[in-house]
């Protein structure tokens, strides 16, 4: 059955479907979608006559436009359908629904859905999430924009291109393509936590489900810590694992410390030993302090260590560590003695000696130290990255200043969200 | 779970419930038992508890639908109902609640002048307050002034007490009322309970029950939270009733405002009573003042897909933003215009409100025995026939209340 050119499906619902002669079959009542390539397309109409509901193939199809829709069978032949949740119908399943928009990374709410002629196909071309979208559905779409045309304006499109979007619902996914999932994955994760904390819990941790390993943990950081714990324990201890794995260890332990305890030691014990030892050292402080704030991950070399070694070994080691704007200087025992900043060691003559460069009036704190206390003493003096030492000078670990900013003003998705 | 264990996690879904509950005693609740105790004493105070039961009912269908689905009345009824339902009852909403803040604007501006302040400062100054609060504010400050702010109320059950009522025949009155059946007794009472059920605290509970993400396993706090509220909105009610009862009734005075009420109890009670009444009163007024605007804009937004947040601009929220500022500016500045139609407005938004709240309810019930969106947490038979009968009955109240105040 061919079909050319566009429309909206808000246009044809509740129009009759005709048979060979011209009788009406009943009146259209929903779509029936499949996977399709490259779109997902129309597989059945679902006509509604007397309270019954039948399916119409796609392919018995004579015309399907805006005007009329007519079928190259009769009434008696059709199946009766009954509605259920594994098919994919489109007014009860998209209409109406909020999805994804991953070009504008917002929430939006479908209004309307519009379809395209593809192959003699009718294929799910875009979605409309704009006002013209409600008034085509309340039927004032031509008053609106007569409405507006008094204001020499124009009532505008809000159309989001099929490929940009991405389902909340898991039924949804299914039917979606590839392509959103990547962009998804381009999306910065402060703005896949506010998605996510725009939704329902439900709808959230679906959506959080299908990121990628190394998306999922960007995005976590980013969430208010009772989301991050609700999405956490619903998931399997195997996945949260690896997703625990892939944050800094500081943004790791203050998701683990929201955790019940069962369920964080759960976690605890998938994850690679190491990093979990990592993890266990900064769970152990108040989460208010220096020691809660801290990463145990920095770059520190001995002072012999020669200015043109040090940098071969920082190209190798600053890979793997958050924060690599100091080096900092240590005895063979740990102890702190000085720091380096990045750019004075790229400036110093390759054949000096750290010892020789580096700064050695250096202010720390200690695991206990307030917060507020860091943050003043970061302010003051300008820093990047604050060492955290213990009473005898060991180097325990740095609060970066990225981290601190957090504390104090915590990023959109952070903050409680609406609550009116 | 130890005893501790229970408090702190009660403690940490608080809110929501008892909020909604308290705000739902704004500027027209108070005047509605204020004048039902000075014309009618102790004998109404019977029907606050079919009222407290209605209450509870309801609230927590809402309340439950709201842990369960995580997702605003709004939203459910978009998503379920289409855009025309949605779209007309949000019409009705907002129209509605402008007249409810209105009678919050009109509430403060009467307690303000009794206090000896000018309204055409205070009231501009308020709605001012009251805008930068939200929109410049975080909103944890906000509920937290608001939590706080319940306590105020506390001062109704102080003055309550300070006006030494007969307690024998409270209580008495209270289990045992002696009925009245002429036509104003029985307004009064339908009064009582259509000005503490109204259609916008449904969609407010629901929604801020859902935003608090609180999840099935805390469902049975969330629902104490729910039950508490209602029961201190109407002990709250219980005890502006029996103020007016015991200081106004016996003398015969006739009071049509909250704000009379306040100025009539000086010369009984004493300055003490009558600024109690006058503070808590400019209390109420200014809650409902913050709440209903910003529950209206963002109800709206959700239902219609837009933008929403207080921390948004114009520019990232238009709808959102103009709503919430235009219900705000409007409302205050008709309570400053001499000869503005206020009655009418408030008429008319008691009668938009009446014809909102059996859809809202019908809708409800339905949503909640949806076994997709709720599961195993639908109604059972017996909780459907207790909800389908208080829904019934608020219904016929609510309407018979309507059709008394257009005529």
């Amino acid at each position: 059955m061919p079909f050319f050119g566009e429309l909206f499906v808000s246009e044809i619902l509740k129009k009759p479907v005709l048979d060979p002669k011209g009788e009406e079959i009943g009146k259209l009542k929903d779509l029936v979608i499949v996977k399709g390539e490259p779109l997902p397309k129309v597989s059945a109409l679902i006509i509604e006559k007397k309270n019954k509901i039948f399916k119409l193939p796609w392919t018995d199809l004579n015309i399907f436009n805006k005007r009329i829709i007519s079928a190259n069978v009769y009434g008696e032949t059709l199946q009766p359908y009954e509605l259920n949740e594994k098919d994919l119908i489109l007014v009860r399943d998209i209409l109406d629904k909020q999805i994804v928009d991953a070009n504008g990374a917002k929430v939006v709410r479908v209004n309307d859905v519009k379809l395209q002629g593809y192959n003699s196909e009718a294929v799910l071309i875009a979605v409309d999430v704009g006002a013209r979208g409600i008034m085509r559905r309340l039927g004032v779409e031509r008053g609106g924009e007569d409405l507006m045309k008094l204001f020499k304006k124009h009532l505008p499109y809000n159309l989001i291109s099929w490929n940009y979007i991405q389902p909340l619902e898991p039924k949804l996914t299914k039917i979606s393509l590839t392509v959103p999932r990547q962009m998804v994955s381009e999306l910065h994760p402060a703005d896949i936590a506010e998605i996510i904390s725009q939704v329902s819990h439900k709808e959230g941790a679906s959506f959080f489900k299908g990121l990628d390993v190394e998306t999922a943990a960007g995005a976590l950081s980013e969430l208010q810590p009772d989301v991050q714990a609700a999405i956490i324990t619903g998931m399997e201890t195997e996945k949260a694992a690896d997703i625990i794995e892939e944050m800094p260890p500081d943004e790791a332990a203050d998701v683990l410390s929201d955790l019940p305890m069962d369920k964080a030691k759960e976690i605890l014990e998938s994850i690679e030993k190491e990093e979990a030892e990592d993890i266990q050292e900064l769970l152990s402080h108040e989460e208010d302090t220096a020691g809660g704030l801290m990463i145990n991950e920095f770059i520190a070399y001995l002072p012999e260590t020669k200015v043109k070694d040090a940098i071969m070994k920082f190209r190798r080691d600053a890979g793997e560590v958050e924060t690599v704007y100091y080096i900092y200087v240590i005895e063979a025992n740990e102890k702190l003695i000085g720091a380096v900043s990045l750019r004075d060691l790229l400036l110093a003559d390759p054949d000096a000696r750290l010892t020789d460069i580096m700064e050695t009036k250096l202010k720390t704190v200690t695991p206990d130290t307030d917060e507020m206390e860091v943050a003043e003493i970061i302010s003051k003096y300008n820093l990047v990255a604050l060492p955290v030492v213990d009473t005898e000078g060991f180097l325990l670990g740095i609060v970066a200043i990225d981290d601190v900013i957090d504390r104090i003003l915590p990023p959109a998705a952070k903050r409680k969200r609406r609550k009116v | 779970m130890s005893f501790w264990k229970k408090i702190a996690l009660f403690l940490s879904v608080m809110g929501p419930g008892i909020i909604t509950a308290n705000i739902d005693n704004d500027a027209s609740g108070i005047t509605t038992y204020s004048v039902a105790g000075a014309r009618f004493g102790y004998s109404l105070l019977w029907t606050l508890i079919p009222t407290t039961i209605a209450l509870v009912v309801i609230q927590e269908m809402v309340g439950r639908m709201g842990v369960i689905t995580g997702k605003g009345l709004s939203d459910l009824i978009r998503e379920n109902y289409g855009v025309k339902t949605t779209f007309f009852m949000m019409l009705g909403l907002l129209i509605a609640n402008f007249g409810n803040t209105v009678a919050n604007f009109a509430g403060l501006a009467a307690s303000m002048e009794i206090l000896g302040f000018t309204k055409y400062i205070m009231v501009p100054l308020g709605a001012i307050t009251i805008w930068i609060l939200v929109t410049k504010g975080s909103y944890r400050v906000v509920e937290f002034i608001l939590l706080y702010a319940c306590i105020i109320f506390v001062g109704y059950i102080i003055s309550g007490v300070m006006a030494k009522p007969d307690w024998n025949t409270v209580v008495k009155q209270t289990f045992l009322p002696k009925l009245q059946w002429n036509s104003e007794y029985i307004m009064m009472s339908i009064a009582i309970i259509g000005t503490t059920i109204t259609p916008w605290m449904q969609f407010y509970l629901q929604s801020s029950i859902a935003e608090k993400g609180i999840t099935k396993e805390h469902y049975k706090a969330s629902r104490l939270d729910v039950v508490i509220g209602c029961s201190i909105t109407d002990i709250i009610s219980f005890f502006i009733i029996v103020t007016c009862g015991t200081l106004l009734f016996p003398y015969g005075i006739r009071i049509n405002e909250a704000s009379e009420a306040a100025l009539a109890l000086r010369p009984l009670a004493g300055d003490y009573a009558s600024l109690i009444f006058a503070i808590s009163l400019a209390n109420a007024s200014l809650l409902g003042a913050i709440i209903v605007p910003l529950a209206t804009a963002y109800y709206i937004c959700e239902a219609m897909g837009w933008e929403r947040g207080v921390n948004k601009t114009f520019k990232d929220a238009p709808q959102f933003m103009w709503i919430y500022t235009l219900t705000i500016a409007l409302a205050s500045l008709l309570v400053l215009i001499p000869g503005a139609p206020l009655v009418f407005l408030m008429v008319l938004s008691a009668v938009i409100n009446g014809l909102l709240l059996p859809f809202v309810l019908v809708f409800a019930i339905f949503l909640i025995n949806n076994k997709k969106l709720m599961g195993e947490f639908t109604n059972s038979k017996m909780y459907n026939y207790i909800a389908w009968g208080t829904v019934v009955a608020v219904i016929c109240l609510t309407i018979s209340w309507v059709v008394t105040s257009i005529f």
